[in-house]
């Protein structure tokens, strides 16, 4: 029966990429501490597992890269090898290598030999010596003959858990097998033998076709401390086997050869780390989940937060004098629901540092191609956050970090000019607060140009001649698609394909970015996400007999306007005046198409929102509260809709639609919303 | 009412000369039949929430137990007048594609067994529906059965169509 | 009743291999992540009829382990394999030293480990 490992490839990737993590972090750990054995060790371990585990999905070209990086590595340990420049360079680049490798292997298409053969070279010193794998004996079957075996094993045949049944036991397997016990004679008496110890031999008389290997490994794993001798035929192959003339052998007691010690004295330069090793938080007790799984799991939540939650609005408005009781029930079942809906939502947390972790060598060679000192500072990196927010928050923080890096960091010499450290310093941190986490790239380098933010944007058409703008909407002009103020294109950045990209990533995840920033002091960005995608908290309004919700992260305020406060603008509607602020007024009923109660703002009720850092009143004819609700998808069965960002159930089981307020935005500047 | 156990994969896509089975319905006088294997269950009427800036004949999106569905309504899709709703009227939950759909009808009638050889194709002329709606006309105990082709008339084009169909049937009047 | 071997690796994935190959030959499996884990089951309890167990792993490695098993009365002739990567007789000789039955080379296909298993286990 032949037994198909290849459901295991999948498993194989994900953890190979695991290791190769570890071997980068490790690596650029050992960069700054060279000596620590623990390290090179724990990175030697994950090179030997993606080697080990390669083989048995005969990823040959995996197995023989990794191989040499393994090589390298040894000779680090032992201190043949000391860590230089060109050998961390090497390092670190082939392990981007084995990276490609895996992926290659992953995806099923060629890898790109011209590079593995330079990094071959690299961490070969130019002497490639690939071993032949080891040749697998061959068996070549004979004629029917009559083979004596004399087997007298060790005394701790025991103790090394073999048992001389199962050595006969194979045999037979292998011919016909006729058993003669020996060394009776040296059996002590029964009060002092010791039960642990082997005192028996044996000789075997075997009828066989088979080859002499194939006799021979039946005895292979007692061959080290027995005596085997052997009458065959032709030519013998095992070592220990010696052609004599077979006469009734009197057991000579134990022939234990000696072994060599290996000493493997540890080279005064590699000491284990004083601290002792570096745990790692991945090694506690876990078990791999499928993510379907707990997406089911998430949604079936969802379902029981709704149907508690409906049940509530079906206990305020009953008549019985058990309504105390019930109340009290409910009010019970609701925190038990919120409690296993917060369990469950922290299933898929995950801490930002896997989004984090790839951070410093990406620095690390940014500097090194810029010719520019720069530090990482990370901070909060065990913040957690849910996955798909994980997951998508990676190429707008690499996008922010080379900007720091390539753009607003000054070189060591301008910067001692200035009076700064000629090291630059990158900090990133991550922290919750209320029901957000925020992340903020921070640098302290040039900080933001407004002249020449405005000098551009004037130059493309983005604002008229005269326009004049606040300090705040100038630097909200940088997240314009294709704006770039970069004087050079370099190959990392500055052809402003960005930032716009980057602040729609985060508000396709219902976050916000800011701006703050001193000219020649620095900038930071902060980026405020929700907690979570699948939930959302909302205000519940009512427009007509219409309920909806506005997602409260983008919420101000609200108010009902005074007279005086709503002014008519001819061209662009009413907008309303806000502490100096003119704000446009979208009413929700003309956009929906419904029947309101109110359509002056005066007597209806404002929202004040927030998206893309400009602000939209939505007019609505009351507030109904503040819900937590679960997101639900109407596209799956139907298509998008403009101004709709998606649908939950109400408490009484009827569809409530969320509120798109990016779309609101549009439809106040009257132009159709982009796709 | 479910109608799950037809005992075949729900999305099957079998041709006309397969299919047996349909289940029929009335839209004012006329009978209507749909593919039995693509009827999901039968739902009392109960009032959808409307979806802003989306044709008249989508009436809006129903809770079916946790999933949203929209709802079509099928006397509007055909251009018939409106009617009150009345204890008959139900929602057909039927399956096109990997989408689920509710169809508006005004009562619905029984499973009919029509052979196709009592199936013809749909005349060019002469019908109240869009002849690409119709897969073909059934005749079943003298009773005349317009078989829908419920794939087209729930089609992604036809439900992305803003502006109601009575525009263009004005023009073509005219 | 079905006989128990347990696993020691620190790769889940050559666990969940060697799992499913003993497991559809109809062994019960325990799966221990190293050296350390790998005690912590035994003293809790886990009686294995064949222990199979990886060198390399942090916490404790491989020959440590065998080590260990061999000190713990109930267990000293229980037979262990060692999994290796090397087929040079360095880690065979100290192994089997340390009081290891016999090995297991990887690569290996699944039913070469379960002919090497039959070797050493009663069936």
């Amino acid at each position: 029966m032949k037994i198909d490992l290849s459901r295991f490839q999948a498993a194989f990737f994900e953890e190979s990429a695991e290791h190769v993590t570890t071997m980068e972090e490790g690596l650029l750990q050992l960069e700054r501490r060279p000596d620590d054995l623990d390290l090179i060790n724990r990175i030697f371990r994950a090179a030997h597992s993606i080697k080990g585990n390669s083989g048995m999905f005969k990823l040959t070209a995996i197995t023989e890269f990794t191989h040499l990086l393994e090589n390298l590595l040894d000779q680090l340990r032992t201190g043949q090898r000391t860590l230089t420049k060109p050998v961390m360079d090497a390092l670190l680049e082939s392990t981007d290598g084995l990276k490609h490798l895996i992926e290659a292997a992953k995806t099923g298409e060629a890898h790109d030999e011209g590079r593995i053969a330079i990094l071959r070279e690299r961490l070969t010193g130019g002497a490639v010596h690939i071993e032949a794998p080891p040749v697998a004996a061959v068996h070549s079957p004979r004629a029917s003959r009559r083979v004596k075996i004399e087997w007298t094993p060790g005394p701790t045949l025991f103790q090394r858990g073999l048992d001389p049944v199962q050595i006969v036991k194979e045999l037979e397997h292998v011919g016909r097998v006729q058993t003669i016990l020996r060394g009776l004679e040296a059996l002590p008496a029964l009060a002092d033998l010791d039960p642990e110890r082997c005192y028996l031999a044996w000789t075997f008389v075997l009828d066989t076709a088979e080859s002499d290997q194939t006799i021979a490994e039946v005895f292979e794993f007692v061959r080290e401390d027995s005596q085997i001798v052997m009458e065959a035929d032709a030519a013998l192959v095992c070592p220990s086997i010696a052609c004599d003339s077979v006469t009734p052998a009197v057991p000579t007691g134990t022939s234990v050869p000696s072994r060599s010690t290996a000493t493997g004295d540890v080279p005064p330069a590699m000491v284990p780390n004083p601290a002792g090793p570096v745990a790692k938080k991945s090694d506690g007790a876990s078990i791999r989940v499928d993510t379907e799984k707990i997406d089911k799991l998430i949604n079936l939540v969802g379902e029981l937060v709704i149907t508690q939650s409906m049940l509530s609005q079906l206990g305020n408005h009953f008549e019985s004098p058990d309504l105390p009781v019930l109340q009290e029930r409910l009010a019970q079942l609701e925190r038990n629901t919120r409690e296993i809906q917060e369990r469950v939502m922290s299933i898929r947390m995950l801490p930002v540092a896997m989004v984090f972790n790839k951070f410093p060598r990406v620095v690390r060679d940014l500097a090194a191609k810029s010719g520019k000192d720069i530090q990482l500072i990370l901070a909060g990196e065990e913040t957690e956050l849910d996955k798909t927010v994980i997951e998508s928050i990676g190429d707008p923080l690499t996008h922010l970090i080379r900007n720091a890096a390539d753009h607003a960091l000054e070189s060591p010499e301008e910067r001692l000019a200035l009076g700064k450290p000629a090291q630059g310093t990158v900090r990133l941190s991550a922290y919750q607060e209320g029901g957000n986490i925020y992340i903020s790239v921070q640098d302290d380098g040039r900080g933001l140009n407004r002249d020449k933010i405005v000098a551009k944007a004037r130059a493309s058409g983005i604002i008229g001649p005269d326009e004049q703008l606040s300090d705040e909407q100038v630097w909200l002009l940088i997240f314009r698609a294709g704006f770039s103020t970069a004087e050079k294109v370099t190959e990392v950045s500055g052809r402003g394909v960005g930032m716009d990209v980057v602040r729609r990533n985060i508000e396709g995840l219902g976050g916000t970015i800011a701006i703050k920033t001193e000219a020649g002091q620095g900038t930071t960005f902060l980026l405020k996400l929700p907690l979570t995608l699948a939930i959302v908290e909302g205000m519940a309004v009512r427009v007509g007999s219409e309920t909806y919700l506005v997602p409260l992260l983008s919420i101000i305020e609200s108010l009902q306007p005074s007279a005086g406060a709503v002014k008519t603008i001819v061209g662009k509607g009413q907008v309303i005046n806000v502490r100096g602020l003119y704000i446009p007024i979208v009413r929700l009923y003309e956009a929906f198409h419904l029947e309101a109660d109110h359509t002056e703002p005066t007597q209806a009720i404002l929202i004040i929102v927030e998206t893309e850092s400009e602000r939209v009143a939505l007019m609505v004819d009351e507030l109904l509260g503040q819900q937590q609700v679960v997101i639900k998808n109407l596209e799956q069965n139907f298509h998008k809709v403009d101004g709709i960002a998606g649908a939950t159930i109400l408490g009484d089981g009827t569809v409530g639609f969320i509120v798109d307020v990016r779309g609101m935005l549009a439809i106040s500047r009257g132009v159709a919303v982009a796709a | 009412m479910k109608v799950e156990d037809a005992g075949h994969s729900r999305n099957g896509s079998k041709t006309l000369s397969e299919a047996n089975q349909y289940l029929t319905f009335m839209l004012g006088e006329e009978l209507y039949g749909v593919d039995i294997l693509r009827v999901q269950e039968i739902k009392g009427y109960q009032k959808c929430t409307p979806i802003p800036n989306t044709p008249v004949f989508i009436k809006g999106v129903l809770n079916l137990r946790g999933t949203i569905v929209p709802i079509v309504d099928l006397r509007a899709k055909f251009n018939l007048p409106p009617v009150e709703a009345t204890m008959f009227t139900v929602v057909i939950v039927v399956v096109v594609k990997d989408r689920i759909m509710g169809l508006i009808v005004d009562a619905v009638s029984e499973v009919m067994d029509i052979p196709s050889a009592d199936i013809q194709p749909a005349p060019m002329l002469g019908t109240n529906v869009d002849v690409s709606f119709i897969s073909g006309l059934g005749r079943c105990a003298d009773r005349l059965i317009t078989i829908l082709n419920i794939d087209h008339v729930l089609s992604l084009e036809e439900l992305l169509q803003v502006g109601s169909t009575s525009e263009e049937t004005e023009t073509v009047q005219a | 009743m079905s006989k128990t071997v347990l696993i020691v690796d620190d790769s889940a994935t050559m666990r969940q291999m060697v799992n499913f190959t003993l497991t559809g030959a109809g062994f019960t499996v325990v799966e221990a992540g190293d050296g350390a884990d790998a005690v912590k089951k035994l003293t809790a309890g886990t009686k294995p009829n064949l222990v199979i167990t990886d060198l390399n792993m942090p916490n404790m490695d491989g020959i440590s382990l065998i080590k260990e098993i061999r000190k713990m009365g109930t267990l000293k002739f229980t037979p262990i394999l060692m999994l290796t990567t090397e087929s040079t007789d360095d880690k065979k000789k100290e192994g089997q030293a340390a009081g290891a039955t016999g090995w297991i080379v990887k690569p290996f296909n699944p039913e070469q480990m379960l002919k090497v298993i039959a070797k050493v286990l009663p069936s």
